[in-house]
């Protein structure tokens, strides 16, 4: 926390200097200073015994990333200092919630059909916060305030399969094993492969109705990683890729905003100018940064639109360089890390607890695999999905969702060591 | 352990997938950086070429001629003086550079120390990222020369020059007809197709035909061959039939008989004629090989290929033979000379036959310095007659100035020579004045006038010697140049 303090106060003063208009600096730092100093101490007073490495580390993402909205869209910065403070709260209050987990399991399916519904809202009465005709309307609007359901979907999906995978896992283990104790890896019973077509639909009915690729595909990916390791049956794997492929090509065939996304990763140079302009200045960025970086405010990381958003990832390359990408890309190894420990622990406890196991898992693939799929995207290794870079990218859902999924990698981290 | 196996396989998955992406950052970072970031269409470019803050350009005295300004952090090149606009030259993000601009680019955009390697330098601009800063420069120009120039022409096209002696240092320089650099991106179209062509910088790369200009030459061949100079000659006034072409003076005269002195004083083609047979093909190619045609030095130390559009046409080897004898001795041939060349020689001539290397830079200072550095320009004056040949031709300047046809030169109490020429080019004729003004014993200026289209040499004179009374004045009253 230390460490990340210094790195906050060190880059806010030199947007400082070299920005001396920007007034809301210090009272950005102050809010952050304060979330980190309450939140820690709370969080080590409620919870003794969980990860201590894991809220340090989200304080410090969301720092540098409220440090970039700052840089790049200062009026955008006061609004996610107000989503940092409530962030910090709803985790602690997470915290605070002894039985929490035993909720979240217990109704799975009221949560997710609130959820499902809320996501069937957007349809209805969905809507853009830029306004922008013609953009996906994914959000919920009250007032001033907008909301993105499929957000706190991922936390209820999540909860809702590791539910269902903790009762079916023993089930699905023994699918297939013929009387020699081997698997016949071409045999898929509907245990198996009913819950594979109907997470896939459900993604092709987010992808059709809401134009959302990227919570589609996080989605499926998630579902797919999280049904692996509870089965342990790796061709599901190949599977599962093998249903990716053949939605992306109809998908490609159906929707303008696939076939863009998909024309542009495959050769951006042609419409530099045009509908590749954002994904050929993002790669700008990068070359531009170099190593070392231009420094906090020195580079011209705007000429990406919307670079505090989608493509934060970018800005921070073209200002703090490779050695910022590769710490960026270091605080989500470490995140998966300690996530993926905390899994690790909880299914060697004595105390059998597959739904806390398989919940750690599914939040913490989450994380991964939605930084894999933007910084994959704003690199050019894979299509472009527009989903955002947890803890970094401007967005109040975004952010208040992982603080609690981070909230909730806690209390499963303290009940591990517990245990 | 249950899921324990499947749950090392997905971080080291997850894991994997991160080394990826650290592998692509590290790609676009390092080894594909340069080849996306030449692209014309990166902003970025734009940008860094905007902040460069351009040194400012200098007359003599310190007058600054051009200078960058800076609005919101994106730098406007601004031009004060008009008379110096057809010198100066532009810089235009959109267009490039032309004129002084050009010449000297590397000098003022700070390219030149971003390539020594400079160590503040790349503290500034590697680690600060602070905008780069070009050096100003202090030309050898003079404003109030530039200024009797421009005044002088009225709007007539053509080139001039005037050169200090014996320093070599350009003392005004124009062309004519020129444009306002400050409006350059918005009439771009209109002078790209402007006939009168405003952006060829006639006074450094125009080659004229020299026509009865050359007869200066020739003069040295007859006062190296001791030519009687005033013996009269017979129909020396007469015009002389050069193939299609009839060759006149400089006036028309009565059928009188003249001297060479006076055919020289009248630019009379006739006795020069006679004069190119006596001296013969050797003769004739080796006094234009003594005066360097064809091998004269352009400005030192400029990038005058970048002027605009690749500078001057290279010099024609110039080969006389039996058969372009008279063509080519007459001026009338297949050579020509830049006006800044004719300086060279009329300063050669008054400099007592050594030729200065003429420049125009006379010091640079550094953005992080108030220490003008003087240019390093000195170069060896090159021999071109002897001095008993220059000091005869200096006469005889002197004569046509006090009596001939570039009396319009005269001014009192000044010591002026000067002599005039037609040429005639196609279907245009040429009006040539070379004059010198001498300041004390050391110290002279020279100048070259031409007009384009026009037989006018009385205005060729005459702006000749308003040039030189204000060289004279700028001599006689300048400090020396840090």
């Amino acid at each position: 926390m230390i460490a990340a303090g210094g790195f906050i106060t060190v880059n806010l003063i030199a947007l400082q200097l070299q920005n001396p208009a920007q007034d809301k600096v210090w009272l950005l730092f102050g809010v952050w200073t304060t979330c980190a100093l309450i939140g820690n101490a709370l969080s080590a007073r409620l919870l003794p015994h969980r990860d201590p490495m894991l809220f340090p580390l989200i304080l410090f993402m969301s720092g540098w990333g409220l440090i970039g909205i700052q840089r790049l869209a200062p009026n955008f910065a006061e609004r996610q200092m107000v989503w940092l403070i409530i962030s910090t709260l709803a985790l602690l209050v997470v915290l605070a919630l002894p039985n929490i987990l035993t909720l979240l399991r217990a109704f799975r399916y009221t949560l997710l059909v609130t959820g499902l519904a809320l996501l069937v809202g957007t349809i209805l009465l969905g809507t853009n916060p830029s306004g922008q005709a013609g953009a996906p309307e994914l959000w919920l609007g009250f007032g001033t305030v907008f909301f993105q359901p499929s957000e706190p979907l991922k936390i209820i999906l999540v909860a809702f399969l590791a539910s269902y995978l903790a009762e079916q896992y023993p089930a699905l283990r023994a699918e297939g094993i013929d009387t020699t104790g081997k698997r016949r890896i071409w045999t898929i019973s509907p245990r198996i492969g009913g819950p594979i077509l109907l997470m896939w639909g459900i993604s092709i009915i987010v992808l059709i109705w809401q134009r959302d690729l990227g919570t589609a595909i996080l989605f499926f990916l998630v579902f797919l990683l999280l049904l692996y390791v509870a089965s342990g049956f790796t061709p599901l794997l190949i599977g599962g890729a093998l249903l990716v492929a053949v939605a992306g090509v109809v998908a490609y065939q159906l929707f303008a905003v696939v076939r863009l996304r998909i024309d542009i990763w495959v050769n951006p140079w042609l419409e530099a100018d045009g509908r590749a302009y954002q994904i050929v200045q993002s790669l700008m960025a990068f070359a531009a940064g170099g190593i070392f970086g231009q420094g906090i405010a020195q580079g011209a990381p705007t000429f990406v639109p919307v670079a505090h958003s989608d493509f934060i990832f970018a800005a921070l390359a073209e200002e703090w360089g490779l050695l910022g990408v590769i710490t960026v890309i270091g605080c989500f190894a470490i995140l998966i890390a300690r996530g993926l420990r905390v899994a690790a622990r909880l299914s060697t406890a004595p105390r059998s607890r597959p739904f806390h196991t398989l919940f750690a898992v599914g939040l913490t693939t989450v994380f991964g695999v939605q930084a894999l799929l933007i910084m994959g995207g704003v690199l050019k290794l894979v299509p472009l999905t527009g989903v955002t870079l947890p803890f970094f990218s401007y967005g109040g859902s975004s952010l208040l969702i992982s603080f609690i999924a981070v909230g909730l990698l806690m209390r499963l981290s303290s009940e591990a060591e517990q245990d | 352990m249950r899921f324990g196996r499947e749950i090392n396989r997905l971080l080291i998955g997850l894991l994997f997938g991160f080394a990826l992406i650290a592998a692509a950052a590290a790609y676009w970072a390092i080894t594909g950086a340069e080849t996306i970031l030449q692209r014309a269409d990166n902003p970025r470019r734009v940008l860094a070429e905007a902040a460069i803050r351009r040194g400012t350009i200098q007359d003599r005295d310190g007058t600054i001629l051009a200078e960058s300004v800076s609005d919101n952090g994106v730098m406007t090149r601004r031009y004060l003086h008009p008379e110096a606009y057809s010198v100066i030259g532009y810089y235009s993000q959109r267009h490039g550079t032309g004129g002084i601009e050009a010449a000297f680019d590397a000098i003022l955009s700070g390219s030149e120390r971003a390539a020594s390697g400079d160590l503040r330098r790349r503290l500034e601009e590697e680690v600060l990222h602070l905008p780069r800063r070009g050096s100003d420069i202090r030309l050898t120009l003079e404003l109030d020369v530039q200024r009797a120039l421009v005044d002088a022409f009225a709007g007539a096209h053509g080139a001039a020059i005037v050169m200090s002696v014996p320093d070599g240092g350009v003392l005004g320089m124009i062309s004519q007809p020129d444009f306002d650099p400050n409006l350059l991106d918005a009439h771009w179209d209109d002078l790209r197709a402007d006939p009168g062509r405003p952006f060829f910088n006639r006074a450094l790369q125009a080659r004229y035909q020299p026509g009865s200009a050359a007869q200066t030459m020739l003069m040295a061949g007859a006062l190296l061959t001791r030519q009687p100079l005033d013996t009269p000659i017979e129909n020396a006034a007469a015009p002389f039939q050069l193939g299609d072409l009839t060759l006149s003076c400089a006036f028309a005269l009565p059928d009188l008989e003249l001297t060479l002195r006076d055919a020289y004083a009248f630019a009379c083609p006739s006795p020069f004629a006679d004069l190119v047979i006596q001296l013969d093909v050797s003769g004739v190619q080796g006094l234009f090989d003594t005066f360097r045609i064809g091998a004269l030095p352009s400005l030192i130390g400029a990038d005058t290929a970048a002027v605009s559009g690749g500078g001057a046409a290279p010099a024609p080897q110039m080969i006389v033979t039996a058969d372009n004898l008279l063509a080519e001795a007459l001026g009338q041939g297949s050579w020509g000379l830049t006006s800044l060349e004719m300086a060279t020689i009329a300063a050669g001539i008054v400099n007592d036959g050594n030729a200065p290397q003429p420049t125009i830079l006379a010091a640079i200072r550094h953005p992080d310095s108030q220490t003008w550095i003087t240019a390093d320009t000195a170069r060896p004056t090159l021999a071109i007659a002897t001095i008993s040949t220059a000091r005869g031709l200096q006469d005889l300047m002197r004569s046509a100035a006090a009596f001939g046809a570039a009396g319009n030169a005269a001014r009192s109490f000044l010591d002026i020579g000067g002599h005039v020429g037609l040429a005639y080019t196609g279907e245009q004729t040429l009006a040539w004045f070379v004059g010198f003004v001498t300041v004390d014993i050391r110290r002279a200026a020279v100048v070259v006038i031409v007009l384009e289209d026009s037989r006018d040499l009385g205005l060729a004179a005459d702006i000749g010697g308003t040039a030189l009374a204000q060289a004279w004045e700028t001599l006689q009253s300048s400090a020396a140049i840090p």
